[in-house]
């Protein structure tokens, strides 16, 4: 009868166990990260009495907790890929609507401006024209400067949280250390393992790895070892190690993280992957530092190109064109680690090799190696004169005398659009006008026709000194100049160059013996838009890319490109978010608490617990009939 | 999904996250409907932002053709009103030039037209330095900032250039927005444009008027054969008057090459080219002829020369010393004739030559006219197609506006109804 209320007390304690775990999943039902808990129940160890084996009630031998850790792992690694295009797609978003406006865009300032010079060629002596000339041209500069401005700002906005990740990631690799710790001290107490722990250990990982790609290995202890990078230990049991944010090993403007070793910081950041610091990096690579590149190259492009042909024109007060616009120049940085004082030079030579890329330049057993920065794709290069590197229009001199490891990163356009400036204030400096004119001598008795010239070395010092051409017969000409001497002459071909003192002309028809005309400098030739007619069409012409695509088609691509990417970005979120989400539901469905089906446990808890007593009273009654035997 | 168990807080977030989705995209539809475009940013078709951004820029390159050729219509038509004027002047001193030419006027009659015609001659060349708008020259060349036409101690010459700006007027098409003086004004053919005739030494009577080419080929083959001589000579010639029969009157002529040579016809063996001369009668030589009437004297010569250009000032101005050397004399008259006779032809040179201008003029409009129909079309085309990338349909944005709404409502409603479900509800 004792045994009776033993096992009856035995069901008493495990159904309350029971109910007091239903109770804890109810409570728990919305909590972050819980794993439901289920009491184990078991008989106890039957006794023999008399022969006879029976049972002595139930023992609850564990609360376990419903958790799959592959699941776990799963979820962590889609949270990971999710994170990362999440912060990519953001960035990008921004990045994207930055060039949305078409109104605004830069597409509309080049258009602007090549409108603005044909108002030039409209009415080449107005100075009003000329100044709406110079505001558009003022205008592109800022535009192409706001993006560059915005760009430092998602620049900046990059460093910052990549700062705060490092905080972040920080402040839960020492939680996990120390949950690590607490675990394995309760678990080698032996005791039930320690549920609600492991919960807080799990969300700690999910949250790890929501910022940044983890690999989790679980050791014998029950602590687990956190990786990040390419094997990089953060949490090793109860050890953390500090992420750090410190300057790029080029760019000191540029944060980089790196993971505190008793030999000093490591760089890591090349090795992030995943989560919302490998979205920042990769975005920061893949989609910014392009951007910014191509805005250099299209400020170089055109800075060069219309420098170059403003040279070739005469402004109002009759003197040779200027510079138009001042570009930013290149950027050499040499690496932190450099253990020579050697420096690189780069110059930029021809803007229709330009790319848009940043080159890795590295000094390795006397020879030296180029490659882009980003891919990290050899590129190869021709040794020019003085042992300068000559590649993708660039010339990279070298000064001093480099060591084994030495590298430098060379920036051809990164820096061009901050230092865009328009150089002209004063509107008759405007070379609208042609340097030279050409006339048709009075009194010729041939047909000849003279074409009205082209400047092809806007700098020969002769270019505009009076030449005439003179045929001295039908088919032979004299280039004669103003001190009659011949500076060249030739056999007449009908509309063939006739190139002198850095001009071409054609002459056309027939000219007779004794015809002249004459190329002089086109001083007071303020009515003449011939130069500003030339600068509109250099803007429609292909001066990028080997000479394949225009200003307008590199800001169109730019647009498009950037486009393209936000748009991947987004539906690759898209993809990535229906992933985490069953990713999500796969734990859930495993871990989740599911309130009808407490709602039924509680019922059947509740009634065994019922029971239980109601035994503990037939035990009772049974003794009471015993002891009443007995009385009587 | 396959048999899972679910938990409540997932269902539950599943549910309101699925609103909150729906809610996105209903967003999205409202503001295409609202702001009328297909997209918003390039990210949301990146292929339609960029041809829309070639679109835009066609269109603007549209506008600023437009502009130009708005800018070269303005300047045509300011040169058209100055060639207008410029043939009605000439005309006034064609009038003059036929009164002069009239017998029955003494000397004071022609001071008072060559008073007349002075006046015109300023009159010329008010047009001919005539500005614009914004006090740029129109008939100057590329150097519209210096005044073209100014009097020296030698006629009037020109300090302008032969430039002439051209304005882009559609990508692939530049047009002339007007004429240089020098094809205005200084240009003008001489004679009847192929050759000229002036008088030598004369002491006769002689007068020359029209003048003609009757057979070109002959008279280019004459010129070909002259420039191909050893050592090459000119096209020009001499007649000279002679009295073969010694009566004391020229009434025979004979020509002389550029080298003072007799010239010797085809015949065999050659003969000098000679001809009798009658009162009012042609000279007639390699294609070329010209009337001569009067009486020379003997040893009057006339020379034959290819054609050159003169300048409208200059035939103006020849015209009032002519009349001013008066005609009191016969062989001061046949002079007098003679110069008049001259600037007639130059004077209807010159008319043909504004008549020239003008129908360019006509032509460039007609041309800037078609130029403009075309701007139009492509304006209309640039329209349609951006549009058509551009454009939200509203149509389907609206029933996808509604869809959406629908698909909504009907989402907060099975929450709502779900989340309402417990088990705990029957437990009392």
């Amino acid at each position: 009868m004792t045994d009776m209320l033993n096992v009856a007390l035995s069901g008493l304690r495990a159904f309350q166990t029971a109910l007091d775990t239903t109770s804890h999943n109810i409570a728990n039902s919305s909590t972050v990260g819980y794993s439901r808990q289920r009491v184990d129940l078991a008989t106890q160890t039957p006794q023999g009495v008399n022969g006879l084996t029976t049972g002595s009630g139930v023992l609850v031998t564990g609360v376990s907790r419903s958790a799959d850790a592959l699941l776990a792992a799963q979820m962590r690694s889609a949270s990971s890929s999710y994170s990362r295009l999440d912060a990519y797609a953001d960035k990008a978003g921004t990045l994207n609507n930055l060039f949305a406006n078409s109104d605004t865009g830069l597409s509309a300032a080049l258009q602007d401006f090549t409108n603005a010079l044909q108002g030039v060629a409209n009415t080449p002596a107005s100075t009003s024209d000329r100044q709406v000339l110079l505001s558009q041209a003022g205008s592109l500069v800022t535009r192409l400067q706001t993006y560059g401005t915005q760009l430092d700002n998602l620049d900046d906005q990059v460093n910052q949280e990549l700062q705060t990740q490092a905080t972040s990631i920080n402040t839960i690799a020492k939680n996990l250390a120390s949950l690590n710790q607490q675990i394995a001290r309760a678990t080698g107490i032996g005791s039930s393992a320690p549920n609600d722990l492991l919960d807080a250990r799990d969300a700690a990982l999910a949250d790890l790895s929501s910022r940044v790609d983890t690999q989790v290995v679980t050791n014998d202890d029950g602590t687990v070892n956190v990786m990040i990078g390419k094997g990089q230990a953060l949490v090793l049991g109860s050890v953390a190690s500090t992420i750090v944010t410190q300057p790029d090993k080029y760019q000191p403007d540029r944060t980089s993280l790196a993971v505190q070793t008793p030999n000093g910081p490591i760089d890591i950041t090349a090795q992030l992957s995943g989560g919302t610091v490998g979205g920042l990096i990769d975005f920061r690579r893949e989609m910014l530092d392009p951007a910014r590149n191509e805005l250099g190259r299209m400020a170089v492009a055109l800075t060069d190109a219309t420098n170059a042909q403003h040279h070739a024109g005469q402004d109002l007060n009759g003197d040779m064109g200027g510079d138009l616009f001042a570009v930013g120049s290149t950027q050499v940085f040499a690496a932190r680690t450099n253990t020579s004082a050697a420096t690189l030079t780069a110059t930029r030579t021809s803007t229709a090799q330009l790319t848009a890329d940043d080159y890795v330049v590295r000094y390795d057993s006397g020879a030296w190696r180029v490659s882009r920065s980003d891919t990290g794709e050899q590129v190869q290069f021709t040794v020019g004169a003085g042992g300068a590197l000559n590649f993708e229009g660039l010339s990279v001199a070298v000064n001093g005398t480099p060591k084994t490891g030495d590298s430098f990163l060379v920036k051809p356009t990164g820096n061009a659009v901050d230092g865009l400036k328009v150089l002209i204030s004063d509107t008759s400096k405007i070379a609208a006008a042609a340097p030279i004119r050409t006339a048709t001598t009075s009194g010729n008795t041939g047909s000849g026709t003279i074409s009205v010239g082209e400047v092809l070395d806007s700098g020969n010092a002769a270019l505009r000194s009076t030449v005439t051409i003179k045929f001295t017969d039908a088919n032979n000409w004299q280039a004669v100049d103003a001190g009659n001497n011949v500076v060249a002459s030739g056999a007449y071909t009908a509309d063939g160059n006739i190139d002198v003192n850095g001009w071409r002309v054609q002459v056309g028809g027939a000219p007779a013996a004794g015809d002249s005309f004459t190329i002089s400098s086109n001083i007071g030739g303020v009515g003449d838009n011939r130069n500003a007619l030339q600068l509109a069409d250099v803007l429609n012409k292909g001066i990028l890319s080997n000479g394949t695509e225009s200003l307008d088609a590199a800001a169109t691509r730019v647009v498009g490109a950037v486009g393209v990417q936000t748009a991947s970005a987004n539906s690759s979120l898209d993809a990535q978010k229906v992933i985490y989400d069953d990713s999500k539901t796969a734990v859930d469905s495993v871990s989740g608490v599911n309130l009808d089906e407490e709602a039924a446990d509680m019922l059947r808890y509740q009634q065994a617990y019922q029971a239980s007593a109601q035994m503990i009273q037939v035990t009772q009654t049974l003794f009471e009939t015993l002891i009443n035997a007995v009385n009587r | 999904m396959s048999t899972y168990r679910l938990s409540t807080a997932g269902q539950q977030n599943a549910a309101i996250s699925q609103i909150l989705q729906q809610q996105v995209k209903l967003a999205k539809t409202q503001q295409q409907v609202s702001s009328g475009d297909r997209f918003s940013s390039p990210a949301d078709d990146p292929v339609a932002a960029t041809q829309v951004l070639g679109i835009e820029r066609a269109q603007a390159q549209l506008d600023q053709y437009g502009k130009n050729a708005g800018v070269v219509s303005d300047r045509l038509s300011l040169g058209e009103s100055a060639m207008s004027d410029l043939s009605t002047l000439l005309q006034r001193v064609r009038d003059l030039a036929v009164e002069a030419q009239s017998g029955a006027l003494d000397d004071t009659s022609l001071k008072s037209i060559a008073a007349e015609l002075q006046s015109r001659a300023g009159d010329l060349q008010q047009i001919a330095n005539r500005q614009d708008g914004s006090g740029q020259y129109l008939f100057a060349g590329y150097s519209t900032g210096t005044q073209p036409f100014a009097s020296t101690t030698s006629g009037v010459s020109y300090l302008g250039d032969q430039g002439t700006r051209q304005l882009q007027i559609s990508g692939s098409q530049k047009m002339s927005d007007g004429f240089n003086g020098q094809q205005v004004f200084m240009d003008v053919q001489e004679g009847n444009g192929t050759f000229t005739v002036t008088s030598g030494t004369h002491t006769g009577t002689g007068v020359i008027s029209t003048m003609q080419v009757t057979d070109p080929a002959q008279w280019n083959a004459a010129g070909a054969a002259a420039a191909a001589a050893t050592p090459p000579m000119a096209n020009s010639y001499t007649v000279r008057f002679t009295d073969p029969d010694g009566d004391g009157t020229a009434d025979s002529w004979e020509l002389l090459d550029a080298s003072g040579n007799a010239v010797m016809d085809n015949g065999t063996p050659p003969a000098a080219v000679t001809g009798t001369y009658t009162d009012g009668g042609v000279i007639s030589f390699n294609g070329a002829q010209f009337t001569l009437s009067g009486q020379p004297a003997v040893g009057d010569t006339y020379s034959v020369q290819p054609a050159g250009t003169e300048s409208l000032f200059k035939t103006v101005n020849d015209l009032v010393s002519a009349l001013n050397a008066g005609g009191s004399t016969p062989e001061a008259r046949a002079t007098l004739n003679t110069s008049i006779n001259k600037a007639l032809g130059q004077i209807d040179q010159g008319l043909d030559h504004a008549v020239d201008v003008r129908t360019q003029i006509g032509a460039r409009l007609s041309a800037l006219d078609t130029a403009s129909t075309l701007r139009d079309d492509t304006g209309l085309t640039l329209a349609s197609a951006k549009s058509k990338l551009k454009d939200v349909d509203y149509a389907s944005a609206i029933a996808t506006l509604n869809q959406q709404m629908v698909g909504l409502q009907a989402a907060q409603a099975a929450y709502t109804r779900i989340g309402q479900m417990s088990l705990f509800d029957y437990l009392r």
